[in-house]
């Protein structure tokens, strides 16, 4: 398989007021052609920082990202980012919201009617075709990250990077996304990081599963290859013993080798972070 | 015909000249289109802007080409300003300003007038309260005072609230107002020092030595001012001391003809500069107003109540008619229902009242001089040339005769321009008696009792 | 997308005409309608009460039938002063007329009716002004406030002196900028008054400030993600302000731009008087001035015109504002 993005060493710290603190370490990854990775951890481990990283958000202190042999230094269009919430343009419609990229990626390369045959079809692509000249605040939450992802499908991006695409969908829309996120995937063949929290997600969509130790300095515990056959079902995996193994292999990292610590000394911020969703949880 | 400014002048002195010879009816150069037709004056809201009101009205201005806009305007200080910066073409002004701004006391700058407005037309005006003290020392004639009513009615009263540590405080409309010289004149004639001011010292309120305080209001505040007890009393044109007596606020107690019989009021002043780029638009303008001036006293005052109908509209002096009527009829309402005939009390023609003699503006000069507006001492010929700078007889003459030949003026209704030098004859009529000859103001001053003499220095 | 739908607040009428109104649409009909009606009528009844009980020295307080008389005597006047305004555009041209049979080399000129304002006039006048001080203050605030809400270095450079600027009140303006007006704006034959500068002016210094400091509080706060997004398309800085910061900050913008409207609309008011400016704050004023037995009534009518203006101008940006801006929450009210 040929290498299209190398993460090598890959280290951040951030400055704060208690002094800098190392929010990663060490992250050394490597990633194919095609290939559709998870990255999973606890929350507040660095998965995001990672991502914003090969999106070139974020800058990495030391080490970096190769994307086909160049180093990452600044955000690009071929490293196209699916947000957790959306980040539509609310003034903007479906349509127009895919074209402000459409037109920014492709301008002098398509003409205006190839223009618009390519955002009907990758809206198409997200099954949204009929909700293409609704804004965003007409439309639910699950149909909002169709069209997210149709916008960052439509910059044909070398990565595609999700940052928890589906966090904040009910279970039953996640379900239905996923399966459209399959379908794209072996039908377009692209090269898709994407961050999640939920093990069965990251299972059911992966060829491999990057499990990231707790912070600070966090970096990569596991990697757990699942060499489940595409397509999936997950009607049929629900009793496949194969993805079973993967889940616990997960679950078990995730609850006995990192089982959650507290107190950890955090940053002041996510501190306080972590107190809310305590409260909220409790 | 068109002509230049220099060949207009020379025409008219070379007819000067022919009718000191002949007397027989005149032919006059006619003057050329004015250089600007749309002109915009200012005025303050009081009945002796009629001129200009009328002359809009009845189409004078139209019919020397022009077309005015008059625009009511807040304060003395700010249509001063306007006619300095040229927002305004001209305005209807105080005599003292054009005399004031051309000798640097205030605002400095070169306004000339060539037409006089009117005579007489403001009163002294006291609150109700004052009227009550003032009166028990007024001398009385069948159950009503005897006018005029003299300051040393006032003067115990002034005592009074001195003895009491209350200040006396008095509105006139403007440091170098008519209304200013004739309240000091009247209080200073009673035995009342008005105050002097120091400008060299940076001291223009007019209050140094000063038994009682005067202090600038605008004309058309002077009532409710003294209604919410700021001032006891005030000086002010018209309506604005009617209005006191209707409002049932205050009592006029004298007329400024009662002062100084037929004194010159206010002018119609432009700046130099105006002057000398738009003469002819300047001796138009002057033509319209004399023509508006000879309505307003046509046939004993017969035009009086349609002008007042005139001036009672918002966009002039706006009061209610009946109460601009009042003055402007030739009645003068004292305490509520002394009603006492004035005929003269506005005289906008007669008695070449629209003539600017030089003589008149001297008078204002000596009380300058006099209240320490003009800090040091001046001889004669200061006086006689600071008059000369500011006021134009000279354009004024040129309109009339333009107008007498024309036929729409009577020769034997202005002065004799020949002969005529500028200086009125000696006059007596003051309320003091003290006699004013405007060849010898120097004189004049040292004749007065109260006020800065040749050696004084502010 | 085109389907005519009909407001909400229709169908309860429909329902009464119709006769098949619900208990709860009539009540709902009665506090739409009847309560506004109500406390309109016991208004009026208070003023007609109160304005007998007060005696000023101009006679008494105007009542509200006094106020209705005075709305049809400056209706008259306007008519009167239309008619005086055609007869004088027709002695011009007769006059011009006879002008070019004596000298045929004059070329005509048309001039203005000299006349003074009516009523309606100076409602015109203020209208405009208002209008001219409101549209140069956006100019300056809008692009100033996005400067200031991207760069927080420029904002904590101007911020001390937007906090020191905000609060001037435009009595305090007002002889700066006529002196300044004066002394720059010379010119033989001036496009406008130099009135209508110094109100434009004034206007503009005072209604600025909420424009700016919303523009620039709209822009600091575009969301991060939204920012993400143009960085990721590699938007350039002018297509980021264009297509991300101005329609992500015009809900805000649009607040200030109300406010503004609001500020300007009494600002003109008291510079007009002030100032002694043509307008219906001039027209105030001169009625104060005169001191007839009409002027109260003639300043309750215009009192009653300011207050009505003003609120048809912030309906007016309301509108403008629901029909502009995505975010239809920020137009509520």
């Amino acid at each position: 398989m040929k290498m299209i993005l190398e993460l090598s060493k890959v280290g951040i710290s951030f400055e704060t007021p208690r002094g800098s603190f190392e929010a990663l370490k060490e992250v050394d990854l490597k990633i194919g052609e095609g290939e559709f990775i998870s990255l999973i951890g606890h929350s507040g481990c660095g998965k995001s920082t990672v991502l914003n990283i090969v999106a070139g958000l974020l800058q990495a202190t030391s080490g970096g990202a190769i994307l086909d042999g160049k180093e990452v230094y600044e955000p690009g269009p071929e490293r196209a980012v699916v947000f957790q919430n959306h980040s539509l343009l609310p003034w903007l419609t479906a349509y127009e919201n895919v074209e402000l990229a459409v037109k920014r990626v492709f301008k002098g390369k398509k003409s205006k009617a190839e223009m618009r045959e390519w955002i009907e079809h990758n809206l198409s692509l997200v099954h949204m075709s009929h909700a293409m000249d609704k804004r965003p605040d007409e439309i639910s939450g699950g149909m909002k990250q169709r069209v997210g992802i149709a916008r960052a499908l439509a910059m044909q991006p070398r990565v595609l990077l999700m940052d928890e695409p589906f966090g904040a969908l009910d279970a039953l829309t996640r379900a239905h996304l996923q399966d459209s996120l399959m379908d794209i995937h072996r039908k377009l063949g692209n090269t898709v990081i994407m961050i999640t929290h939920d093990v069965d997600e990251a299972v059911l969509l992966s060829d491999r599963i990057v499990m990231m130790t707790n912070g600070p300095s966090a970096t990569i515990g596991e990697v757990l290859d699942v060499p489940l056959p595409r397509p999936r079902d997950r009607l049929a995996l629900a009793d496949d013993p194969l993805f079973n193994r993967c889940r616990q292999r997960v679950l078990q990292f995730l609850y006995e080798k990192q089982r959650k610590v507290q107190p950890i000394s955090l940053p002041i911020d996510s501190k306080k972070k972590n107190k809310k969703e305590e409260r909220k949880h409790g | 015909m068109r002509m230049s400014w220099g060949k207009l002048r020379t025409a008219a002195k070379a007819c000067a000249a022919i009718c000191a010879l002949t007397i027989t009816s005149l032919s006059v150069a006619e003057v050329g289109y004015p250089e600007k037709e749309e002109l915009k004056f200012g005025f303050i809201k009081l009945t002796d802007m009629a001129p200009l009101a009328i002359a809009y009205e009845k189409g004078f201005f139209e019919d020397e080409g022009l077309y005015v806009t008059l625009e009511a305007q807040a304060n003395w200080k700010v249509l001063l300003d306007r006619v300095i910066d040229g927002q305004l073409d001209g305005a209807h002004m105080l005599a003292g300003q054009p005399l004031g701004a051309t000798i640097g006391f205030g605002t400095q700058a070169h306004i000339i007038t060539a037409f006089s407005m009117d005579l007489n037309g403001n009163g002294i005006t006291v609150s109700n309260a004052v009227w009550d003290e003032m009166k028990k020392h007024v001398p009385m004639k069948d159950g009503k005072p005897v006018h005029p009513i003299k300051a040393d009615a006032l003067k115990p009263v002034v005592e009074k609230y001195r003895a009491e540590g209350k200040p006396f405080n008095l509105g006139m409309v403007f440091p170098v107002s008519t209304h200013n010289y004739e309240l000091r004149y009247w209080l200073a004639a009673g035995g009342i020092h008005p105050g002097y001011y120091a400008p060299a010292k940076g001291d223009t309120s007019g209050q140094l030595k000063a038994d009682v305080l005067l202090s600038v209001t605008p004309p058309p505040q002077m009532p409710a001012t003294m209604e919410a007890g700021t001032i006891y009393g005030y000086c002010v044109g018209e309506p604005w001391n009617q209005q006191a007596v209707f409002k049932g606020i205050g009592v006029p107690v004298i007329t400024d003809y009662e002062i100084w019989k037929n004194n010159p009021e206010k002018v119609f002043g432009v700046s130099k500069e105006w002057a000398d780029k738009y003469p002819n638009t300047h001796i138009r303008v002057v033509k319209a107003m004399i023509r508006a001036a000879q309505w307003l006293d046509e046939n004993n005052n017969a035009n009086r109540p349609e002008a007042v109908k005139i001036l009672a509209k918002p966009n002039y002096v706006g009061a209610d008619a009946e109460v601009i009527a009042n003055s402007m009829t030739g009645t003068f309402e004292y305490e509520k229902g002394d009603k006492r005939s004035v005929p003269d009390f506005n005289v906008f023609f007669r008695y070449n009242a629209t003539f600017p003699y030089y003589s008149d503006a001297i008078w204002y000069l000596t009380q300058m001089r006099r209240w320490g507006q003009i800090s040091d001492t001046k001889p004669d010929s200061w006086y006689t040339e600071t008059a000369k700078k500011v006021y134009r007889p000279d354009i004024y003459a040129i309109a009339a005769k333009e107008l007498i030949a024309e036929g729409k003026v009577k020769a034997a209704d202005f002065p004799d321009f020949a002969s005529e030098d500028g200086f009125r004859p000696p006059q007596k009529e003051f309320i003091d008696g003290v006699e004013y000859n405007g060849r010898t103001p120097n004189a004049y001053l040292e004749s007065l009792k109260i006020g800065l003499k040749a050696k004084d220095k502010m | 997308m085109s389907s005519i739908t009909m407001p909400g607040w229709i169908e309860p009428y429909l329902s009464v005409v119709k006769g098949e109104a619900s208990r709860a649409q009539v009540a709902q009909l009665l506090r739409q309608i009847g309560l506004p009606v109500l406390g309109l009528l016991t208004f009026i009844f208070l003023w007609h009460i109160a304005a007998q009980r007060i005696d000023t020295s101009l006679g008494k307080f105007p009542g509200p039938s006094d106020v209705s008389q005075q709305v049809s005597t400056l209706y008259a006047e306007h008519k009167a002063g239309r008619a005086k305004e055609k007869a004088f555009y027709q002695r011009q041209e007769v006059r011009i007329e006879d002008r070019v049979a004596a000298d045929p080399d004059y070329v005509p000129v048309r001039r203005d009716y000299t006349g003074s304002p009516t009523f309606f006039d100076q409602i015109i006048t203020s209208l405009i002004t208002v209008m001219c001080g409101f549209l140069v203050a956006s100019v300056i605030a809008i692009p100033l406030g996005i400067v200031i809400g991207l760069s927080t270095s420029v904002h904590a450079a101007t911020n001390p002196l937007i906090q020191l600027f905000k609060p001037v009140s435009p009595l305090a303006w007002l002889p700066l900028v006529t002196m300044v007006v004066s002394a720059v704006y010379v010119s033989d034959d001036p496009m406008v008054a130099k009135s209508f500068v110094v109100s434009m002016i004034t206007v503009s210094l005072c209604s600025l400030w909420p424009t700016l400091i919303n523009t620039s509080v709209g822009v600091t706060s575009v969301s991060q993600d939204l920012v993400n997004v143009s960085r990721v398309l590699r938007l350039g800085w002018a297509e980021h302000v264009r297509k991300i910061v101005i329609p992500s900050a015009l809900p805000m913008i649009f607040t200030g731009l109300r406010l503004s409207l609001g500020i300007a609309w009494m600002v003109l008011i008291a510079a007009e008087m002030l100032a002694q400016n043509p307008g219906l704050g001039k027209f105030v004023w001169d009625e104060f001035q005169n001191g007839s037995s009409q002027s109260l009534g003639r300043i309750m009518v215009a009192v009653l015109t300011i207050g009505l203006i003003g609120f048809l101008l912030d309906r007016t940006m309301l509108g403008l504002q629901r029909w502009l801006v995505w975010d239809k929450q920020s137009a509520q009210r």
